[in-house]
């Protein structure tokens, strides 16, 4: 991999050796650090005209490699004896981590070549980095390595073994403190040989807003068809205000769907009725209100999303945000129990996406029931959230209030609500 | 898994499978229907109604006109050759009535109606429309699929009679107007002499039978569409195809049927 340039002004890690080791510098007789002054020096530091003395001799230790049995510092942890095995043997040290142990320096074989000089820095144990930070600090005359951003390999991820696919799921399931408007019983659910649901035990409390957050293709908007009734489970039950949705007979399911409004990720506007009728459209299948009455409704709905001066526009004249307003309305037009939502946020700006979590915030304010937000977007987690629910590979990672799981310490929580991009979620 | 016998009963396998959805898919349509729950949609099957008349009946009608012209044309030269310019009217009787009519009727009803039922269903599959119907507590079936048949059972005998008075109004406008080998009269004479009111029954049974098949077969596309804009292409060219084949079909077992055994005509004594 060729160098980048280093900025002089880059501030010094204090765990890492002085760049560049003495070895790579034959004109530098030292590093600040002191190894050069050991008697076992690299043959590139000799005057040998071979070209092959420029590789360092790999029988005598060099100066800056770590001692083969590091003496445990007190107070401090055992280096990476407890760290997650997940972490990619080519990652870069968290620059914050400097007395902290690091899991993957024990497994520098295994860096792919591309990356060996930052894998040098890698290799240095936590007691021998310590040792170092303080020369290293000391000294101006060397800089380490600009920090660079943490990379991650998305063409040789490691592949994980079958019985670890559960390990991060091992976080408690805490109750909100209320009754649950829909339970997820062990649920199975696959299409032909790719299974989504992989015994789902989930819980979604009564009249909070709750989120699904997890990855993409994980199975959050198979489970908000399974709550409606669209797709019943192969193998276990869901249960909606008591009552099993996959035993339920066609007229029952159909009287249970009216108690749920739903918002589509585009809406799912009907694109042969304006605006006005599509809004309408519930309270004339399903009450005897006059047309006067239903539109007085429609009317009040359309003004609380902001649209109430588009009600005659078609839905291929509006905007997706509008559109989703609008199947918002459309949602809320009968007053439902259950409100749910596919993914609000895709597809809108930041501003948008933001105004319309204050919209489900104040509607539900106003109106209560339990209303569920399925998404990726961590911001809205952030915005509307007060239950949540980590999905991935099927079954609930960790769920609860909102503002534990954002100090939750399972790693896949930890990283998938911070959006770092190392951690045990990567590209597969 | 499977030989050389597996690879060649695939296919069949498949079109058996395909051949039993789509009956269990029709069934469950005409159940809505002989249930009456369709009529919950009352106001939709007007709507339907209206709209196979608004889009679909001046293009059957002006289609059918051609044929008409064509039957004419056709039968008066050729009654011309024979020495016996009057049956122009027998050829214009029979030509337009027991074949050509159903059979212009069918291929425009699959090409307008038919794919524009799929077309219409598979782009509210594809868009989340259908699941939206489900959720707010309406069978789609019903809603969708249900109220199209009853609606075109409303309305297509009458627009198919329609068509029949086109066809026979430009096939007497091409011998007697245009070609003028015989008179209004001696061509009436003949024309009404070979075809009574069951032939017009029977030519209005194999066109019902048509446009009942081609409104359930583009709905069952539309409704099972999937993979988004390029599935409901494929939906639609694959309705269209099955659409063709069922026309033809049905035309050539309701001859069979119905004038097989039968011309029903003044033919040979």
């Amino acid at each position: 991999m060729p160098e980048e340039p280093r900025d002089p002004n880059a501030p010094q890690r204090p765990d890492l050796p002085a760049w560049p080791p003495s070895w790579a510098m034959s004109d530098s007789p030292q590093s600040p650090s002191g190894p050069a002054e050991e008697p076992a020096q690299p043959a590139a530091a000799e005057p040998a005209p071979e070209p092959a003395a420029a590789e360092p001799a790999p029988a005598e230790p060099a100066p800056w490699a770590a001692p083969a049995t590091p003496e445990p510092v007190a107070g401090e942890p055992a280096p990476a004896a407890d760290e997650p095995a997940w972490a990619p043997e080519w990652t870069t040290p968290e620059p914050a981590a400097a007395a902290e142990p690091v899991g993957y320096a024990n497994e520098p074989e295994t860096v792919p070549p591309h990356e060996a000089p930052t894998s040098q820095y890698e290799a240095v144990p936590p007691v021998a980095a310590a040792g170092a930070a303080g020369a290293a600090a000391a000294s101006s005359a060397s800089e380490p390595p600009a920090e660079e951003p943490p990379r991650v390999s998305v063409v040789n991820e490691p592949e994980e073994h079958a019985d670890e696919e559960y390990r991060y799921h091992n976080s408690p399931k805490r109750s909100a403190g209320v009754p649950n408007a829909i339970e997820f019983v062990d649920v199975h659910k696959a299409f032909g040989r790719n299974e989504i649901l992989k015994g789902l035990n989930m819980g979604i409390p009564e009249d909070k807003i709750s989120m699904i957050l997890g990855p993409s293709g994980t199975g959050k908007s198979v489970c908000i068809k399974h709550m409606v009734g669209l797709l019943y489970p192969d193998q276990g039950d869901v249960i909606v205000h008591g009552e099993s949705v996959p035993n339920m007979t066609d007229d029952e399911l159909f009287d249970m769907r009216k108690r749920f409004g739903v918002l589509f990720q585009d809406g799912a506007l009907f694109g042969s009725m304006n605006l006005e009728d599509n809004v309408a459209f519930p309270l004339r299948q399903h009450t005897d209100k006059g047309e006067e009455e239903i539109r007085e409704i429609v009317q009040r709905r359309l003004a609380e999303v902001g649209l109430s001066g588009s009600w005659d526009k078609m839905p291929n004249e509006l905007s997706g945000g509008m559109r989703k307003r609008a199947g918002f309305a459309r949602a809320l037009v009968l007053d439902p129990d259950i409100v749910l939502f596919d993914e609000p946020d895709s597809g809108l700006d930041p501003v948008r996406t933001a105004l319309l979590c204050e919209l489900i915030e104040e509607i539900h304010q106003e109106n209560g029931g339990a209303y569920v937000v399925i998404t990726h977007d961590i911001l809205s987690a952030k915005r509307v959230a007060e239950h949540i629910s980590v999905l991935w590979r099927g079954r609930i990672v960790e769920s609860g209030p909102a503002e534990e799981l954002f100090n939750s310490d399972n790693p896949f929580v930890r990283q998938f609500l911070s959006g770092e991009s190392q951690g045990p979620l990567g590209m597969e | 898994m499977g030989g050389p016998s597996a690879g060649w009963t695939a296919v069949p396998r498949d079109w058996f499978a395909s051949f039993g959805e789509i009956v269990k898919f029709i069934w469950g349509v005409l159940k809505q229907i002989l249930d009456l729950r369709v009529f919950k949609f009352s106001g939709e099957v007007l709507r339907q109604a209206g709209l196979i008349i608004m889009s679909s009946a001046l293009v059957i009608w002006v289609l059918v006109f051609v044929v008409g012209l064509q039957c004419g044309i056709e039968g008066a030269y050729f009654s011309r050759a024979v020495g016996a310019p009057a049956n122009a009217g027998t050829f214009a009787a029979l030509c337009n009535l027991r074949e050509l009519v159903p059979y212009a009727f069918g291929w425009m009803m699959a090409a307008k109606v038919g794919t524009g039922i799929v077309a219409e269903l598979g782009s509210m599959r594809i868009s989340d429309e259908i699941d939206a119907l489900e959720v707010m507590g309406i069978d789609s079936i019903t809603f969708l699929c249900a109220t199209k048949l009853l609606a075109s059972w409303l309305t297509l005998p009458f627009l198919y009679v329609m068509a029949v008075g086109a066809g026979f109004f430009a096939s007497y406008l091409a011998v007697v107007e245009q070609i003028g080998e015989v008179s209004s009269g001696g061509y009436f004479l003949l024309f009404w002499m070979f075809q009574n009111p069951p032939d017009l029954l029977f030519s209005l049974a194999k066109a019902m039978a048509m446009a009942t098949i081609i409104v359930l077969v583009g709905c069952y596309y539309g409704y099972n569409a999937s993979g988004g804009p390029v599935g409901v292409g494929t939906a639609t060219a694959k309705s269209m195809v099955l659409n063709l084949v069922m026309v033809h079909l049905i035309g050539m077992l309701g001859t069979q049927v119905f004038w097989g055994g039968n011309a029903r005509a003044p033919i040979g004594g």
